[in-house]
Protein backbone atom coordinates (compact mmCIF):
# COMPACT_ATOMS: atom_id res chain seq x y z
CA UNK A 1 0.00 0.00 0.00
CA UNK A 2 3.25 2.22 0.82
CA UNK A 3 4.15 1.74 -2.48
CA UNK A 4 0.95 2.84 -4.36
CA UNK A 5 1.08 5.90 -2.13
CA UNK A 6 4.13 6.84 -3.50
CA UNK A 7 2.54 6.35 -7.19
CA UNK A 8 0.74 9.69 -7.26
CA UNK A 9 3.79 11.73 -6.23
CA UNK A 10 6.27 10.10 -8.25
CA UNK A 11 3.90 10.05 -11.33
CA UNK A 12 3.41 13.75 -11.00
CA UNK A 13 7.35 14.24 -10.46
CA UNK A 14 7.89 11.70 -13.73
CA UNK A 15 5.32 14.22 -15.59
CA UNK A 16 7.10 17.48 -14.44
CA UNK A 17 10.37 15.55 -15.77
CA UNK A 18 9.14 14.58 -19.06
CA UNK A 19 7.99 17.97 -19.33
CA UNK A 20 11.12 19.54 -19.17
CA UNK A 21 11.29 23.37 -18.98
CA UNK A 22 7.38 23.53 -20.54
CA UNK A 23 6.28 24.79 -17.08
CA UNK A 24 8.26 27.72 -16.73
CA UNK A 25 7.65 29.17 -20.26
CA UNK A 26 5.05 31.23 -21.53
CA UNK A 27 3.44 33.03 -24.40
CA UNK A 28 3.94 36.55 -25.40
CA UNK A 29 2.90 38.85 -27.73
CA UNK A 30 5.19 41.62 -30.02
CA UNK A 31 3.73 43.80 -31.73
CA UNK A 32 5.65 45.90 -34.43
CA UNK A 33 3.87 49.12 -35.84
CA UNK A 34 4.27 49.60 -39.57
CA UNK A 35 4.86 53.44 -40.79
CA UNK A 36 1.73 54.99 -40.51
CA UNK A 37 0.33 55.90 -43.20
CA UNK A 38 2.28 53.06 -45.20
CA UNK A 39 1.54 54.13 -49.07
CA UNK A 40 2.81 51.70 -51.72
CA UNK A 41 1.83 52.07 -55.31
CA UNK A 42 2.48 50.82 -58.45
CA UNK A 43 4.35 54.58 -59.42
CA UNK A 44 5.97 54.23 -56.23
CA UNK A 45 7.05 51.02 -55.01
CA UNK A 46 8.70 50.05 -52.05
CA UNK A 47 8.98 48.17 -48.93
CA UNK A 48 9.78 48.54 -45.27
CA UNK A 49 12.48 47.07 -42.92
CA UNK A 50 10.80 45.53 -40.03
CA UNK A 51 13.40 44.93 -37.36
CA UNK A 52 11.89 42.83 -34.40
CA UNK A 53 14.87 43.85 -32.11
CA UNK A 54 13.64 47.21 -31.40
CA UNK A 55 10.72 45.90 -29.41
CA UNK A 56 11.49 45.02 -26.05
CA UNK A 57 8.86 41.83 -25.62
CA UNK A 58 10.93 40.43 -28.20
CA UNK A 59 14.31 41.51 -27.38
CA UNK A 60 12.97 40.45 -23.76
CA UNK A 61 12.51 36.68 -24.54
CA UNK A 62 14.30 36.45 -28.08
CA UNK A 63 17.36 34.30 -26.04
CA UNK A 64 14.60 31.75 -24.65
CA UNK A 65 12.25 32.07 -27.85
CA UNK A 66 11.26 28.27 -28.53
CA UNK A 67 8.08 28.78 -30.82
CA UNK A 68 6.23 30.48 -32.97
CA UNK A 69 2.69 30.49 -31.27
CA UNK A 70 0.78 32.57 -34.13
CA UNK A 71 1.10 35.83 -36.27
CA UNK A 72 -1.28 38.32 -37.59
CA UNK A 73 -0.91 41.16 -39.58
CA UNK A 74 -3.40 43.90 -38.56
CA UNK A 75 -4.74 47.46 -39.96
CA UNK A 76 -6.87 49.71 -42.10
CA UNK A 77 -5.86 48.71 -45.96
CA UNK A 78 -7.76 51.04 -48.41
CA UNK A 79 -7.46 51.19 -52.37
CA UNK A 80 -7.11 54.09 -53.57
CA UNK A 81 -7.88 53.49 -57.02
CA UNK A 82 -11.32 53.09 -58.60
CA UNK A 83 -10.45 49.22 -59.50
CA UNK A 84 -10.66 46.30 -56.96
CA UNK A 85 -7.72 45.25 -55.40
CA UNK A 86 -6.03 42.08 -54.42
CA UNK A 87 -3.53 43.11 -52.03
CA UNK A 88 -0.67 40.54 -50.84
CA UNK A 89 2.10 40.96 -48.59
CA UNK A 90 5.68 39.59 -49.23
CA UNK A 91 8.63 39.36 -47.10
CA UNK A 92 12.06 39.14 -48.26
CA UNK A 93 14.57 37.99 -45.72
CA UNK A 94 16.94 40.87 -45.90
CA UNK A 95 15.92 43.56 -44.20
CA UNK A 96 17.97 46.14 -46.02
CA UNK A 97 16.49 45.51 -49.39
CA UNK A 98 13.72 48.22 -49.29
CA UNK A 99 14.20 49.07 -52.78
CA UNK A 100 13.48 46.38 -54.99
CA UNK A 101 10.94 46.20 -57.89
CA UNK A 102 8.09 44.17 -57.46
CA UNK A 103 9.30 41.68 -59.91
CA UNK A 104 12.26 41.16 -58.02
CA UNK A 105 10.40 41.20 -55.01
CA UNK A 106 7.96 38.41 -56.15
CA UNK A 107 11.60 36.47 -57.31
CA UNK A 108 13.60 37.25 -54.36
CA UNK A 109 11.10 36.89 -51.54
CA UNK A 110 7.78 34.87 -50.45
CA UNK A 111 4.11 35.50 -50.88
CA UNK A 112 3.16 36.09 -46.57
CA UNK A 113 -0.08 37.06 -46.75
CA UNK A 114 -3.53 37.66 -48.90
CA UNK A 115 -4.92 38.08 -51.42
CA UNK A 116 -7.35 41.00 -49.91
CA UNK A 117 -9.96 41.57 -52.11
CA UNK A 118 -10.59 45.24 -51.48
CA UNK A 119 -13.16 47.19 -53.70
CA UNK A 120 -12.34 50.70 -55.69
CA UNK A 121 -12.12 53.46 -53.68
CA UNK A 122 -12.93 51.13 -50.37
CA UNK A 123 -11.10 50.19 -46.89
CA UNK A 124 -11.06 47.08 -45.37
CA UNK A 125 -10.12 46.98 -41.54
CA UNK A 126 -8.41 43.37 -40.82
CA UNK A 127 -8.60 42.35 -37.29
CA UNK A 128 -6.29 39.48 -35.45
CA UNK A 129 -8.74 36.50 -36.49
CA UNK A 130 -8.89 37.42 -40.59
CA UNK A 131 -5.29 38.38 -40.79
CA UNK A 132 -4.50 34.44 -39.21
CA UNK A 133 -6.76 32.82 -42.04
CA UNK A 134 -4.57 35.27 -44.53
CA UNK A 135 -1.37 34.15 -44.11
CA UNK A 136 -0.36 31.67 -46.74
CA UNK A 137 3.58 31.94 -46.14
CA UNK A 138 3.74 31.62 -42.26
CA UNK A 139 7.06 29.50 -42.28
CA UNK A 140 8.90 32.41 -44.20
CA UNK A 141 8.32 34.56 -41.19
CA UNK A 142 8.30 32.26 -38.54
CA UNK A 143 11.91 31.35 -39.69
CA UNK A 144 12.78 35.36 -39.77
CA UNK A 145 11.29 35.50 -36.14
CA UNK A 146 13.72 32.59 -35.29
CA UNK A 147 16.80 33.89 -37.25
CA UNK A 148 17.49 37.73 -36.87
CA UNK A 149 14.36 39.50 -36.51
CA UNK A 150 15.44 41.52 -39.83
CA UNK A 151 13.53 41.23 -42.45
CA UNK A 152 11.60 43.28 -45.73
CA UNK A 153 7.45 43.72 -46.30
CA UNK A 154 6.20 44.44 -49.36
CA UNK A 155 2.70 45.59 -50.42
CA UNK A 156 1.78 44.43 -53.53
CA UNK A 157 -1.56 44.63 -55.99
CA UNK A 158 -2.70 43.68 -59.24
CA UNK A 159 -2.60 46.02 -62.50
CA UNK A 160 -2.30 50.20 -62.15
CA UNK A 161 -2.70 50.02 -58.02
CA UNK A 162 -2.27 52.36 -55.00
CA UNK A 163 -2.71 50.97 -51.56
CA UNK A 164 -2.36 53.22 -48.12
CA UNK A 165 -2.11 51.02 -45.01
CA UNK A 166 -3.27 53.09 -41.79
CA UNK A 167 -2.76 51.24 -38.48
CA UNK A 168 -0.70 48.59 -39.34
CA UNK A 169 0.86 46.39 -37.26
CA UNK A 170 2.61 43.16 -37.30
CA UNK A 171 1.37 40.87 -34.34
CA UNK A 172 3.81 37.96 -33.27
CA UNK A 173 2.77 35.73 -29.91
CA UNK A 174 6.30 34.08 -29.12
CA UNK A 175 6.04 30.97 -26.45
CA UNK A 176 9.16 31.45 -24.48
CA UNK A 177 10.96 30.28 -21.44
CA UNK A 178 11.00 32.73 -18.28
CA UNK B 1 2.79 11.04 -27.09
CA UNK B 2 2.67 7.28 -27.50
CA UNK B 3 5.15 6.88 -24.68
CA UNK B 4 2.54 8.29 -22.14
CA UNK B 5 -0.45 6.56 -23.00
CA UNK B 6 1.90 3.14 -22.86
CA UNK B 7 2.46 4.28 -19.02
CA UNK B 8 -1.02 4.47 -18.27
CA UNK B 9 -1.54 1.05 -19.80
CA UNK B 10 0.95 -0.38 -17.98
CA UNK B 11 0.14 0.99 -15.00
CA UNK B 12 -3.31 -0.43 -15.12
CA UNK B 13 -1.92 -3.58 -16.05
CA UNK B 14 0.10 -3.66 -13.02
CA UNK B 15 -2.14 -2.77 -10.59
CA UNK B 16 -4.97 -4.84 -11.89
CA UNK B 17 -4.03 -7.49 -9.97
CA UNK B 18 -3.80 -5.61 -6.72
CA UNK B 19 -7.21 -4.10 -7.49
CA UNK B 20 -8.88 -8.05 -7.00
CA UNK B 21 -8.40 -8.06 -3.35
CA UNK B 22 -10.48 -5.29 -2.59
CA UNK B 23 -13.89 -3.41 -3.76
CA UNK B 24 -14.09 -2.12 -6.75
CA UNK B 25 -16.31 1.14 -7.00
CA UNK B 26 -16.95 2.70 -10.56
CA UNK B 27 -19.06 6.43 -10.31
CA UNK B 28 -19.80 8.27 -13.23
CA UNK B 29 -19.97 12.06 -13.10
CA UNK B 30 -20.13 15.61 -14.43
CA UNK B 31 -18.19 18.97 -14.06
CA UNK B 32 -18.05 22.41 -14.65
CA UNK B 33 -16.12 25.29 -13.78
CA UNK B 34 -13.31 27.74 -15.33
CA UNK B 35 -9.89 27.94 -16.74
CA UNK B 36 -7.47 30.39 -16.05
CA UNK B 37 -4.79 30.87 -18.82
CA UNK B 38 -1.43 31.20 -17.07
CA UNK B 39 1.29 33.59 -18.34
CA UNK B 40 -0.61 33.36 -21.96
CA UNK B 41 -1.16 36.85 -23.34
CA UNK B 42 -3.49 35.32 -26.17
CA UNK B 43 -5.79 34.24 -24.42
CA UNK B 44 -8.69 34.59 -21.67
CA UNK B 45 -10.12 32.66 -19.10
CA UNK B 46 -12.96 30.73 -19.97
CA UNK B 47 -15.28 28.76 -18.60
CA UNK B 48 -14.97 24.59 -18.89
CA UNK B 49 -16.93 21.38 -18.82
CA UNK B 50 -16.92 17.85 -18.82
CA UNK B 51 -17.37 14.13 -17.58
CA UNK B 52 -15.11 11.91 -15.44
CA UNK B 53 -15.89 7.99 -14.60
CA UNK B 54 -13.68 7.55 -11.23
CA UNK B 55 -12.65 3.68 -10.54
CA UNK B 56 -12.08 3.36 -7.38
CA UNK B 57 -9.57 0.15 -7.38
CA UNK B 58 -8.27 0.23 -3.58
CA UNK B 59 -9.25 2.56 -0.46
CA UNK B 60 -6.39 4.83 -1.03
CA UNK B 61 -5.89 4.66 -5.41
CA UNK B 62 -8.56 5.77 -7.83
CA UNK B 63 -7.69 6.08 -11.45
CA UNK B 64 -9.85 8.29 -13.77
CA UNK B 65 -10.68 8.30 -17.32
CA UNK B 66 -11.88 12.27 -18.00
CA UNK B 67 -13.23 14.21 -21.04
CA UNK B 68 -13.27 18.10 -20.92
CA UNK B 69 -13.93 21.03 -22.99
CA UNK B 70 -13.71 24.70 -22.69
CA UNK B 71 -14.09 28.00 -24.54
CA UNK B 72 -11.40 29.98 -23.68
CA UNK B 73 -12.32 33.82 -23.91
CA UNK B 74 -11.29 36.80 -26.33
CA UNK B 75 -8.07 38.48 -25.55
CA UNK B 76 -7.69 42.25 -26.79
CA UNK B 77 -4.50 44.16 -27.45
CA UNK B 78 -3.42 47.81 -28.42
CA UNK B 79 -1.98 47.23 -31.02
CA UNK B 80 -0.99 50.77 -31.99
CA UNK B 81 -2.45 53.82 -29.76
CA UNK B 82 -5.76 53.77 -29.46
CA UNK B 83 -6.12 51.09 -31.92
CA UNK B 84 -7.28 47.56 -30.70
CA UNK B 85 -7.52 44.25 -31.91
CA UNK B 86 -9.29 41.28 -30.46
CA UNK B 87 -7.96 37.39 -30.85
CA UNK B 88 -10.74 34.99 -29.91
CA UNK B 89 -10.35 32.38 -27.64
CA UNK B 90 -9.07 28.43 -28.51
CA UNK B 91 -11.61 25.50 -27.97
CA UNK B 92 -9.58 23.15 -26.02
CA UNK B 93 -11.07 19.87 -25.96
CA UNK B 94 -9.02 17.41 -23.31
CA UNK B 95 -8.93 13.47 -22.73
CA UNK B 96 -7.00 11.49 -20.69
CA UNK B 97 -6.63 9.77 -17.06
CA UNK B 98 -5.97 10.97 -13.91
CA UNK B 99 -4.40 8.62 -10.86
CA UNK B 100 -6.03 9.72 -7.70
CA UNK B 101 -4.71 9.02 -4.36
CA UNK B 102 -8.37 9.77 -2.11
CA UNK B 103 -7.51 10.50 1.97
CA UNK B 104 -10.99 9.94 4.18
CA UNK B 105 -13.96 8.29 4.18
CA UNK B 106 -17.44 10.69 3.78
CA UNK B 107 -15.36 13.45 3.39
CA UNK B 108 -11.99 12.41 0.48
CA UNK B 109 -8.94 14.97 0.25
CA UNK B 110 -6.88 13.36 -2.69
CA UNK B 111 -3.87 14.72 -4.50
CA UNK B 112 -3.90 13.75 -8.36
CA UNK B 113 -1.87 13.62 -11.53
CA UNK B 114 -3.08 12.66 -14.87
CA UNK B 115 -2.04 12.29 -18.56
CA UNK B 116 -4.10 13.44 -22.17
CA UNK B 117 -4.41 14.75 -25.05
CA UNK B 118 -5.65 18.29 -25.52
CA UNK B 119 -6.76 20.23 -28.85
CA UNK B 120 -6.62 23.33 -29.47
CA UNK B 121 -8.83 25.27 -32.13
CA UNK B 122 -9.50 28.61 -33.51
CA UNK B 123 -8.97 30.69 -36.69
CA UNK B 124 -5.28 30.25 -37.98
CA UNK B 125 -4.92 27.16 -35.07
CA UNK B 126 -5.52 23.64 -35.20
CA UNK B 127 -3.07 21.83 -32.74
CA UNK B 128 -3.01 18.71 -30.52
CA UNK B 129 -0.73 18.85 -27.70
CA UNK B 130 -0.23 16.13 -24.62
CA UNK B 131 -1.81 17.15 -21.64
CA UNK B 132 -0.24 16.88 -17.85
CA UNK B 133 -2.36 17.96 -14.88
CA UNK B 134 -1.92 18.18 -11.44
CA UNK B 135 -4.76 18.97 -8.84
CA UNK B 136 -6.13 18.84 -5.39
CA UNK B 137 -9.78 17.58 -5.01
CA UNK B 138 -12.18 17.67 -2.04
CA UNK B 139 -15.37 15.53 -2.13
CA UNK B 140 -18.03 14.86 -0.08
CA UNK B 141 -20.94 12.11 -0.11
CA UNK B 142 -23.79 14.31 0.70
CA UNK B 143 -26.09 11.31 0.33
CA UNK B 144 -25.32 7.43 -0.12
CA UNK B 145 -23.87 6.98 -3.78
CA UNK B 146 -23.89 10.56 -4.32
CA UNK B 147 -21.08 13.01 -3.77
CA UNK B 148 -20.10 16.63 -4.55
CA UNK B 149 -16.43 17.88 -5.09
CA UNK B 150 -14.41 20.89 -5.56
CA UNK B 151 -10.88 20.64 -7.78
CA UNK B 152 -7.73 23.12 -8.70
CA UNK B 153 -5.44 21.98 -11.30
CA UNK B 154 -2.85 23.15 -13.19
CA UNK B 155 -3.08 21.84 -16.84
CA UNK B 156 -0.13 21.66 -18.72
CA UNK B 157 -0.44 21.43 -22.70
CA UNK B 158 2.51 20.42 -24.00
CA UNK B 159 4.66 21.14 -27.57
CA UNK B 160 7.76 19.73 -26.32
CA UNK B 161 9.65 23.04 -25.57
CA UNK B 162 6.65 25.00 -24.66
CA UNK B 163 3.41 24.81 -22.93
CA UNK B 164 0.16 26.33 -22.77
CA UNK B 165 -0.89 26.61 -18.98
CA UNK B 166 -4.21 26.95 -17.52
CA UNK B 167 -5.15 26.76 -13.71
CA UNK B 168 -8.69 24.99 -13.86
CA UNK B 169 -11.65 25.42 -11.01
CA UNK B 170 -13.91 22.62 -11.13
CA UNK B 171 -17.53 21.88 -9.11
CA UNK B 172 -18.60 18.44 -9.80
CA UNK B 173 -21.28 15.73 -8.95
CA UNK B 174 -20.30 11.86 -9.43
CA UNK B 175 -22.83 8.99 -9.06
CA UNK B 176 -22.08 5.07 -7.65
CA UNK B 177 -22.85 3.41 -11.14
CA UNK B 178 -21.42 0.36 -9.86
CA UNK B 179 -19.36 -1.82 -6.61
CA UNK B 180 -18.03 -5.19 -6.39
CA UNK B 181 -18.62 -6.65 -3.07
Amino acid sequence: MNTLRRAVPLLALAALAAAGCMLTSGQFVATYNLPDPFDVSSLAFAGTSVDLNTISEYEDHKDELKRVEDLALVGNFTNRTSTAAQIEVWIVPDGSLTTLTAQQVQANGTRLWGPLAVAGNSTEKVDWDRSSALFVGRQALIDEVKGDGHFALYVIANGAFSVRVTEGTLIVVVGAAI
Amino acid sequence: MKRGWWAVFVGLALLAPAARAGTITILGGVFGGMSFPVLQDDQGQGSLFGARAPVRLLPLLAVEPFYSTSALGDKTIESSPGFEVTREGSDVTTYGVNVMLPFGTKTLLYPYAGIGSAHFERNGQDESFTSYNLGLGLGFTVMPKFALDVRGELQAASSGETSRKMFNVTLGASYSIFSTP
